[in-house]
């Protein structure tokens, strides 16, 4: 009974966020729903397309399948693991509401088993929720029977329970040993360099030689040598064990991998419990004495030059120092550079790669309509970064926000600096993105000035659109600060963001194919190409113009309104 | 130093600060008293320049606090009932950057900013991140760093909550001595004994409303209480008084 009034708070959160948000809290879980179900189409039809496919190779098309299988299955251990020791250290070590519940007379197998199925649910759902599409693929392309489904649930319960059994058991002993905090950053840190890991060794793969049919025959020659069964001690193999002969046409019985899943989810289930018992007091009470961190440990991640010891004069230069501090000192804000610099490596790799050479256009004219269109596709990365840190620095002011309210600070003052401070990385982001890809693709000398004066003049728009934005609707009640950049204002800073970079791709498109057509046949443009050639730049440099005064303005008067 | 004139507040509606009116002189301190949701924080916020009203004026020093926003606030030392500060920061350099934000630049700036961190018992932490910080700790640290740039008025939103007995009794031994180089306090407390022993006036707010004004014996004849305490007083005129226990009986 205890363990169900203990989970009612979690239930009761969510009833609340639905029966009393109001019209926003709908908009925002509609939108939601709707990037879901974008998500769910999207690898429900990649699946069936290549299951599709690997079904129309002779001989190896099965193979091909079933390693597939096994490599869903154990990227969702992976990831069920990682997600399950990140939430348990919420659930079990952090959680505010841990104080109130210790204090009441609940036992500590109380409190085990509803923090077990709080963590179990939490690391489990979106997992859940986006195998869905895949199995849903495997079912109809095998043209699978009712029997699959019953099975495949069958086989979801004890494997869910026995990656949260195995993950929580991993939290218990990992703060015997680390307190609570640096564990979580540890691991952040840790499943971040994994993800980025993944993500180059699946790039690096070139995945796109699948179809490619010059390059099948050595992909053939891969996959035999990977023939070999996968290894026996892995719970993901016992699942694909269990799911593959229900596929087949008339399904053989998996009822020994099936059992044997059961068996070992309620064993670790049983030795989880037995391990809580024994060490989770213990860890609990330890993570209630590692409060204090020592802030010199942290100052050493910042360069020097950035230490503000010295005495500052100018209120805009001491908010931009606070606001460098912060993302230094916030594990999880630095280490997403980790992620950018992936991204760029990754971006370049793209373009290095291209196979120009097989398609039947000519290759200048080629390279130079991807360098054009690059702009546009970096000016779409940089206001994706936007969306996650220019959108969110108002809010990142937090609780804290009644400081700049109260102190002989201009909401104008507070805003431009922090418009200065993103600005700088973000140019130079946008720079490296359009310089070195015109490089890599050796495109003539007008585009090669072209694309960076562009992206140049385009970072101006999407850093004001952000810190405009981020002011017109700030949060600075949000736990997280992610959380921020996936709201309402998020997704509508990301439509302007992204109409605006339309609107320069567009309007430049005429003058550069006029010019580039000129430059080609080496003709000279006539009176009223110049005219449009003029009367367009005039026309960006407005467009460019209005995209940093119009959000600014605005969000400079929105939030000296700002009464929260 | 400080002047109200029909100061309203309203929140769609809800009318949370009703047409108040009231100073403060220089070198006053003045306590703002009132039951739970009466408008003492709506009213402290909208001193100190965070809330704007609906209507009416505030006087800070001569200057119009919605005209001269910037120049009010550079007169002012704020103090807010939960001490929210900035967490990644350290206690010496919140007091450097709030330095900077009050144009506090002058020769001697980081031996005051050292005094304020031993007067209020933080210089030893001074170089910990606030995150480490005790609840009381903050509330010392808002408050130095609120005195930091030597403000002409001091608003403050329940000076004493979370504070030990020792830090009190340093609070109000700071008030007295602030009050006689001529600072002007206003202040929202609910510890009664506080504001008897500190406040040289009392205005007590009710549902928005000013409901009197005065010094301590002022109120009393107000409320032709014999009672010298103010907890008695500050009960009459909110209508609060419970004499009987029967209400609370079901208890045991």
């Amino acid at each position: 009974m205890n363990v169900l009034t203990l989970l009612g708070p979690r239930w009761w959160g969510f009833r609340n966020d639905l029966v009393f948000g109001g019209r926003r809290s709908l908009i925002k879980a509609g939108s939601l729903l709707a990037v879901a179900v974008g998500f769910w189409v999207g690898i429900y039809v990649i699946f069936y397309r290549v299951l599709r496919y690997f079904q129309a190779v002779e001989e190896f098309g099965d193979l091909l399948a079933y390693k597939l299988l096994t490599m869903v299955y154990l990227t969702f251990f992976g990831l069920l693991i990682f997600s399950n020791v990140l939430v348990a250290l919420n659930t079990f070590f952090l959680s505010q509401d841990l104080e109130i519940i210790h204090a009441t007379p609940v036992s500590i197998g109380e409190i085990f088993a509803a923090r077990f199925l709080d963590t179990l649910v939490e690391s489990s759902w979106m997992v859940l929720l986006f195998g869905i599409p895949i199995f849903t693929a495997y079912g109809l392309v095998y043209q699978a029977s009712v029997v699959y489904y019953l099975g495949l649930v069958s086989v979801m319960i004890p494997y869910l329970i026995l990656a949260a059994a195995v993950g929580i058991t991993l939290t218990m002993i990992l703060v015997q040993v680390f307190p609570a905090q640096r564990t979580r950053d540890i691991l952040f840190l840790l499943s971040l360099l994994v993800i980025i890991l993944l993500f180059f060794l699946f790039r690096f793969s070139r995945p796109e030689r699948l179809v490619d049919p010059d390059a099948f025959a050595s992909v053939i020659t891969y996959f035999r040598a990977l023939s070999a069964p996968a290894s026996p001690y892995l719970p993901s193999s016992w699942a694909s064990e269990a799911i593959w002969p229900l596929l087949k046409p008339s399904p053989i019985s998996s009822g020994f991998y099936q059992g044997f899943l059961w068996v070992n989810g309620l064993a670790s289930l049983v030795v989880c419990a037995l391990v809580a018992i024994w060490v989770y007091p213990e860890g609990w009470s330890k993570s209630q004495e590692s409060g204090r961190l020592l802030a010199g440990r942290f100052l050493g991640l910042v360069p020097k030059q950035l230490r503000p010891r010295k005495p500052r004069r100018s209120q805009t230069l001491t908010l931009m120092g606070k606001d460098l501090k912060f993302f230094f000192r916030d594990n999880t804000q630095w280490s997403q550079l980790l992620l950018i610099l992936a991204l760029i490596v990754l971006y370049l790799y793209n373009y290095s790669v291209l196979p120009l050479d097989s398609v039947k256009v000519p290759t200048f004219y080629l390279q130079n309509l991807i360098a054009f269109l690059n702009v546009g596709l970096a000016g779409f990365v940089l206001a994706s970064i936007g969306v996650r840190f220019v959108f969110t620095a108002v809010s990142g002011e937090g609780f804290s926000f009644w400081i700049m309210q109260s102190a002989p600070v201009s909401m104008r003052r507070l805003l431009w600096s922090k418009f200065l401070l993103y600005l700088a990385p973000l140019l130079l982001l946008g720079l490296i993105l359009t310089i070195a890809t015109n490089e890599l693709l050796q495109v003539s000398a007008l585009m090669r000035w072209l694309a960076p004066i562009t992206i140049f003049s385009m970072v101006f728009g999407i850093t004001a659109l952000g810190v405009g934005m981020g002011a017109v609707f700030p949060n600075f009640k949000a736990e997280n600060i992610t959380q921020v950049a996936t709201g309402f204002g998020g997704l509508l800073y990301m439509i302007l963001a992204m109409g605006f970079i339309a609107l320069v791709v567009i309007l430049e498109a005429g003058p550069v194919y006029i010019l580039f057509t000129a430059q080609a046949r080496h003709h000279s443009l006539g009176f009223f190409q110049w005219l449009y050639v003029s009367g367009s730049i005039l026309l960006l440099v407005l467009v460019n113009i209005a995209a940093v005064w119009l959000p600014m303005r605005y969000g400079i008067r929105k939030l000296a309104a700002y009464e929260g | 130093m400080i002047r109200l004139e029909g100061l309203t507040k309203r929140f769609k509606q809800v009318t949370a600060v009703d047409n108040v009116s009231l100073m403060v002189a220089p070198g006053e301190i003045y306590g703002f008293l009132g039951p739970n949701g009466a408008g003492k924080t709506t009213t402290i916020k909208m001193l100190a320049g965070i809330m704007r009203p609906t209507s009416g004026s505030i006087f800070i020093d001569g200057l119009d606090l919605l005209k001269h926003p910037i120049d009010v606030k550079a007169r002012i030392g704020f103090i807010p009932d939960r001490p929210f500060l900035y967490e990644k920061l350290t206690g010496s350099e919140f007091m450097s950057f709030m330095a900077n934000l009050y144009g506090f630049n002058g020769v001697g700036r980081e031996k005051r900013i050292q005094q304020f961190l031993e007067l209020f018992e933080l210089a030893e932490w001074a170089k910990e991140l606030v995150s480490s910080y005790s609840h009381g700790m903050k509330q010392r640290l808002i408050m130095s760093a609120a005195l930091l740039h030597a403000p002409r008025v001091f608003i403050v939103d329940e000076p004493l909550v979370g504070l030990d007995p020792k830090g009190a009794r340093l609070i109000k031994r700071i008030f007295t001595r602030l009050k006689r180089s001529g600072l002007t306090v206003f202040m929202s407390t609910h510890t009664l004994e506080v504001a008897e022993e500190l406040c040289d006036r009392i205005g007590i707010i009710q549902k928005g409303e000013l409901l009197a004004e005065g010094t301590v014996t002022e109120l009393k004849e107000l409320a032709g209480q014999e009672e010298p305490r103010l907890e008695s007083i500050f009960l009459h005129l909110t209508g609060a008084e419970t004499e009987s226990t029967e209400d609370i009986g079901f208890i045991n």
